[in-house]
């Protein structure tokens, strides 16, 4: 039994920083209705950044994660304003291969300017320290990426629930003609939350990086972030953030219980369960145009 | 007779063209021999890529003490981002358009298996791929020559060590779910067969786990005292430190692929110390058991004076001075050794030949001996068979545990 809660808590554990992958996914997605595929080299690049200030600028730990969540928010916001938004006549397939594109430019970039050799990012606590509940360990680390992960979802629930700003996001995804007849710049909006965006994404770099840093490193929590925001509903900010936890449990019971060789393949065999029961996800609302 | 002007015309041609073919061989100039290597530069292998910029500099050095017999080395090395389609395109690119000579090293069981065939058939010499694969020599190839010591000897010392200098009762396994891991899962089964004992527990990983709370929650539920580790550096960093965090502290063993203490102390934050590894080189062995030892002020003096007019002259300004790097030279030695020993007459032939005369040769890695080519025997191309083990200090240097120990070939059993 105690086996058993040790999954349940280090699925959790593990789901937090899919879903802050997932949240920054469904930041995107409920303002362009864009899998955006570039979402991990967004927090990719802002890592190296925090790193590079601190190794060869000697700043403190502290004022890194600030610049680099700096740097990530116009990233974000260039990215849009300098391609995306020049995409003609897109298309969501045209703008899916865009974002692939740009994820290889700046993983390229990333391994060119900082070479190949893995390396780990200080940080303020030890990524290896953990506490025991009971019988069941948590390692702090895990701790922190999960309240920074709900942390963050309330957040943003919050902004788009009552914020002008957050509504003119929400607008803006549901029909855009309609909020730009409104006076709602859309094109901003678009471009804001491509910046938000990629802060989320680099929250969630900066929470693994103490680990291990490379320039693959954000590849499977996008996968498996994106997993939890398909699973949980594109457009819910908390469907991604819970359909992240399903993942990461599904993932651990699965590795415990049935095949440790096939656990990282359960995650997409969930999403294409999801996918045909209720494509929509557990969590969204399926909202339906009028034409 | 305007017709047999013609024939005779032609068959002069093909006798130039033949006699031509027989005095130069492809890939050999007067003044140049061309040698071919692959390795990543980009992709999630990237880190090994080191392995051909090191080859590059010891050419380089080669070159500029005056090469061999007159000519210089000139080495053609291409990323192919350990991807094995990118190394068949790359190979035969580089052989069809420009020629090699022979090729060397080259990263990975996968992309070496996507042109073994290609290099055999063509009777192009290939001398020390890097990886320990048993591909390599099971069936053996005349043009083929295995440098690396294969991973299965690795899990047998370290086996054996655990057991019989350690004490432990209980050893586990982490392996990649791969032919790199499984033959440590088979070294170490071999092993514990002789002790009359059995893996108390064996876990696969998949190169793209980054998450290994379950590996560990399996590992302790069979206490084990002892654990092998048969995965990459950035999983041994994950296994050790998710190790810790759930107070599970066994004594970790790793194969000579996480053998390059400075990263790996980097990499874990310090929990790599006291981590046994095994290592095929780059360290002073004979007569130093006991001794600390580290790769930044080598005891070899060979690594020495590679350190010293390779590294410092042709390493680019923010190369490191590691393990892969220096890989880089040991797989090459031989091949170079044998170009000095063909003379100024250089034929493919007569490269198999003294490479086959090669008899406890000694670089920097351990003794390599090949023997004339026999189909039937993979020893003849296997070359180096011995590791030493290591333990890694809290600065980052090796403390030397054991000599040379000499393992055991286990054939492949279909």
């Amino acid at each position: 039994m105690i086996d058993f809660f040790q999954m349940i808590v280090s699925g959790v554990a593990v789901g937090s920083s899919y879903a802050l992958m997932g949240l920054g996914m469904v930041l995107i997605y409920k303002a362009s209705e864009v899998p955006n595929f570039v979402q991990g080299e967004m927090a990719l690049l802002p890592v190296f950044i925090a790193y590079m200030i601190i190794h060869s600028y000697g700043l403190p730990i502290y004022a890194a994660f600030f610049g680099a969540l700096l740097f990530a928010l116009i990233l974000g916001c260039c990215l849009e304003f300098f391609v995306l938004r020049r995409a003609k006549e897109p298309n969501v397939l045209g703008l899916i291969i865009i974002t692939i594109g740009l994820e290889m430019i700046l993983l390229g970039l990333v391994s060119w300017k900082f070479g190949a050799d893995q390396r780990t990012m200080p940080f303020p606590i030890s990524s290896y320290a953990s506490i025991l509940i009971g019988e069941v360990y948590i390692s702090l680390l895990d701790l922190l990426t999960l309240v920074v992960a709900l942390v963050l979802m309330i957040a943003l629930f919050v902004f788009f629930r009552f914020s002008k700003l957050g509504i003119a996001m929400k607008a803006t995804q549901q029909n855009e003609t309609a909020a730009r007849l409104m006076g709602i710049r859309t094109n901003r909006v678009k471009m804001i939350t491509w910046g938000i965006s990629a802060m989320v994404g680099t929250v969630a770099g900066l929470l693994i990086a103490p680990t291990i840093m490379e320039p693959y490193m954000m590849w499977d929590p996008l996968l498996k972030g994106f997993a939890g925001a398909v699973v949980g509903g594109m457009t819910s900010l908390p469907g991604a953030v819970f359909g992240a936890y399903i993942v990461g449990i599904i993932e651990h019971l699965f590795g415990g219980y049935v095949s440790i060789e096939f656990k990282s393949v359960v995650a997409f065999v969930v999403i294409v369960l999801v996918l045909c029961i209720k494509p929509s996800g557990l969590f969204a609302r399926h909202y339906v145009k009028k034409v | 007779m305007k017709q047999s002007i013609w024939i005779i015309f032609l068959v002069m041609t093909i006798v130039a063209a033949a006699a031509g073919t027989g005095v130069c061989e492809e890939g050999v100039t007067d003044t140049e021999i061309h040698i071919g290597q692959w390795g990543p530069q980009t992709g999630p292998a990237a880190p090994w890529g080191a392995v051909a910029r090191g080859t590059d500099a010891y050419f380089k050095m080669i070159n500029a003490n005056g090469g061999i017999h007159g000519r210089k080395l000139v080495h053609h090395f291409f990323d192919d981002a350990y991807n094995p389609a990118k190394t068949k395109a790359g190979v035969k690119q580089l052989q069809e358009q420009t020629g090699m000579f022979a090729w060397v090293s080259g990263v990975g069981t996968a992309p070496g298996l996507a042109v073994k065939d290609y290099l055999m058939e063509r009777k192009i010499p290939w001398i020390g791929p890097s990886t320990g694969s048993r591909h390599w020599v099971e069936p053996p190839q005349k043009y083929l020559f295995n440098v690396y010591p294969l991973y299965l000897g690795d899990a047998q010392v370290l086996t054996d060590y655990a057991v019989n200098e350690l004490g432990k009762k209980k050893i586990a396994i982490v392996y990649q779910n791969d032919d790199y891991g499984k033959q440590g899962l088979e070294g170490a089964r071999f092993e514990l067969q002789k002790e009359e004992m059995e893996l108390v527990e064996a876990v696969p990983v998949a190169v793209t786990d980054t998450d290994m709370k379950p590996h560990i929650m399996k590992l302790k539920k069979s206490d084990a005292d002892a654990v092998l580790l048969f995965v990459t550096p950035g999983a041994v960093a994950r296994l050790i430190g998710t190790g810790k965090a759930m107070q599970f502290n066994p004594q970790w063993l790793s194969t000579t692929t996480c053998g390059d203490f400075p990263l790996m102390m980097s990499i874990t934050k310090g929990l790599y110390e006291g981590v046994i590894s095994a290592s095929f080189g780059m360290g002073a062995v004979k007569g130093h058991i006991g001794e600390v030892q580290g790769i930044m002020e080598p005891k070899l003096e060979l690594m020495k004076k590679y350190k010293e007019e390779a590294y410092a002259k042709f390493a680019a300004e923010d190369e490191r001075w590691g393990y892969t790097f220096c890989a880089g030279f040991g797989l090459a030695e031989p091949l170079v050794e044998a170009l000095r020993r063909c003379g100024r007459d250089l034929t493919r032939e007569k490269l198999i030949e003294e490479l086959e005369g090669l008899k406890n040769f000694k670089g920097i890695m351990g003794n390599i001996t090949y023997k004339p080519f026999d189909p039937e025997d993979p020893l003849c191309r296997l070359g180096q068979q011995e590791v030493y083990l290591q333990e890694c200090m809290a600065d980052g240097q090796s403390k030397i545990l054991t000599d040379w120990r000499e393992t055991e070939y286990i054939p492949k059993n279909d």
